[in-house]
């Protein structure tokens, strides 16, 4: 799949971010009795933008694809 | 912001996880795989009229120190070979998962030898009389270690507390009988599902009239109501939560959960509550599963050991596993599906454009209790076609006592990690009123959840797998 056929959504944009060990570093205690790696958290990630956590198939208007070689 | 959607192109990823890779790249599933590798291996050794005995080891009750030396002189490669098993699988599935395999081997034989200690010191003839369960002595000496004296944040990548104790949960399902499961489901599905929505309710109204937040007073609720943390930041995202929202209900709930794990039991051995009704008090009344679990194997290893509290060990963890596991940690992604939709169409008026999507139930479903009800339905299965002294006899040395022993060592794990990984001086401030609009639901819960186990259904959780 082409990065141009990748429906726009907060997964493939450059102010999120879902990688489970970012998210596990940024919120204390979520690695003690929690986990970022299991099914439920399903792919949510933060919004560096907004501040806020959401799925990462939200979308909105500033939407900025990321490059490949970008973080999660 | 505007224009925001969830829940659709479920197919589309960028860098997401998607269709069968979340099979290799989500710890349900690896727990799933290693617990249900487990329980398949042993049913194939025993059909070849050999055991996971050798590997499954674990010291025997002990008196004297010559005892316990003598035992591991003699055992010690069976300890080697155990590790090295845990080691392989566990380096395996944290690998997959973007964990670094070098990180994780020293942390997990830091852990392992631990373990080794904690279970030891539990076998010990006199444990019980100075209060030496293992669980509540694990989780004693982690939060030692990691707040007294600190260790290096490296070797958190041993301390996986979730995947240890999904793992243990997936071998807890090989010694529930599945007609027990059928059978007591329903009941504690709906004590569970009173005291959820009881409880999520009190958080709610009490965090709204303290002038919280919508979205932290959904995800501080659900964090009471369900799975602790995991319904946290479950919900978190479900609702669109502000960044600080989600910090701010984990450190709520987890000091709640650590509290609850020694008080929990202490209140129920001071009661001499019946083995089957502790476990269903403490599976309605714990936050966290790992926590639970802990509070559940302490009190369940008192049980048929102390004057005055009735029932076994396996009563107390059956109990707490169908209120905790099946009565409310299944319902997970309904809870997120509900609350999206209400946080979409009433709390946002739809200026942002938000729609929820069903497809969230499954996605966000905990799917390692598929492996927990898979080895549940296998060992029925295996032994189906024996009479109760042949089972007694023949499965449960061969093939059930060992995957409990197995279970045991994955739950040790777990505890141990979690003392080592609360730093309570790291966790996020949570604030009077989040705390205190919590706490209120805590009342709620507690009480509640005492009046349904040792109360209404009292008779029923006291028989339980009798």
């Amino acid at each position: 799949m082409s990065a141009a056929s990748i429906r726009a959504s907060c997964r493939t944009c450059v102010h999120f971010r879902n990688d489970p060990a970012y998210l596990e570093a940024v919120f204390a205690g979520l690695a003690g009795l929690g986990s970022a790696y299991g099914s439920v958290r399903d792919e949510d990630g933060l919004c560096l933008r907004h501040d806020i956590y959401l799925g990462a198939r939200s979308l909105c208007a500033d939407f900025t694809r990321r490059d490949a070689s970008e973080p999660r | 912001m505007s224009d925001i959607e969830i829940g659709s192109q479920a197919s589309l990823s960028g860098t997401g996880i998607k269709g069968r890779g979340e099979l290799w790249r989500k710890e349900d599933w690896w727990a799933i795989w290693i617990g249900l590798g487990i329980v398949v291996l042993g049913c194939a050794l025993f059909a070849e009229g050999a055991s996971l005995k050798w590997i499954a080891v674990t010291p025997p009750k002990w008196s004297s120190w010559g005892q316990l030396w003598a035992h591991f002189a003699d055992s010690y490669p069976r300890y080697v070979a155990q590790f090295a098993a845990w080691l392989a699988v566990f380096s395996l599935a944290l690998g997959a998962l973007g964990h670094k395999p070098r990180a994780f081997i020293p942390a997990f034989a830091f852990l392992y030898a631990l373990s080794v200690i904690a279970i030891s010191i539990g076998q010990w003839d006199q444990a019980n009389r100075y209060n030496l369960e293992p669980p509540l002595l694990a989780l004693v000496i982690g939060l030692a270690l990691s707040n007294l004296i600190g260790l290096p944040r490296r070797l958190d990548a041993g301390f996986r507390v979730e995947f240890y104790v999904k793992t243990g949960i997936v071998l807890l399902g090989a010694t529930l009988p599945f007609t027990l499961i059928v059978w007591a489901g329903p009941v504690a599905i709906l004590q569970a599902s009173v005291v959820s929505l009881v409880t999520f309710a009190a958080i709610y109204w009490a965090s709204l009239r303290l002038g919280l937040d919508r979205r932290l007073a959904a995800t501080l609720g659900a964090g009471g109501a369900v799975c602790g943390v995991s319904a946290a930041i479950a919900i978190a995202g479900a609702v669109g939560a502000k960044k600080e929202h989600a910090p701010i209900a984990i450190a709520t709930v987890i000091v709640w959960a650590i509290v609850m794990v020694f008080v929990l039991p202490l209140v129920s051995r001071s009661l001499q509550l019946p083995a089957g009704v502790a476990g269903a008090w403490i599976g309605t009344s714990e936050f966290a599963d790992a926590a639970g679990f802990a509070a559940a194997e302490s009190y369940g290893s008192l049980a048929g050991h102390v004057a005055g509290i009735a029932g076994t060990g396996d009563q107390t963890v059956f109990a707490f596993t169908l209120m905790k596991v099946v009565g409310r940690d299944v319902w997970i992604g309904i809870w997120a599906f509900v609350l999206a939709v209400v946080a979409t169409t009433r709390w946002e008026r739809g200026e942002l454009g938000r729609s929820a999507n069903p497809a969230e139930i499954w996605r966000r479903f905990p799917k390692f209790i598929i492996g927990f009800l898979v080895a549940s339905v296998i060992i029925t299965a295996v032994s189906s076609g024996y009479t109760l002294a042949e089972y007694n006899k023949q499965v449960t040395p061969a093939l059930v006592a060992p995957i409990k022993d197995l279970r045991s060592w994955a739950f040790l794990f777990c505890f141990f990690s979690i003392g080592l990984t609360t730093r309570f001086r790291e966790l996020a401030r949570a604030g009077g009123k989040p705390f205190l609009a919590f706490s209120g639901g805590v009342v709620v819960n507690v009480v509640l959840g005492f009046v349904l186990s040792a109360v209404v259904f009292a008779s029923y959780w006291e028989t339980l797998a009798r």
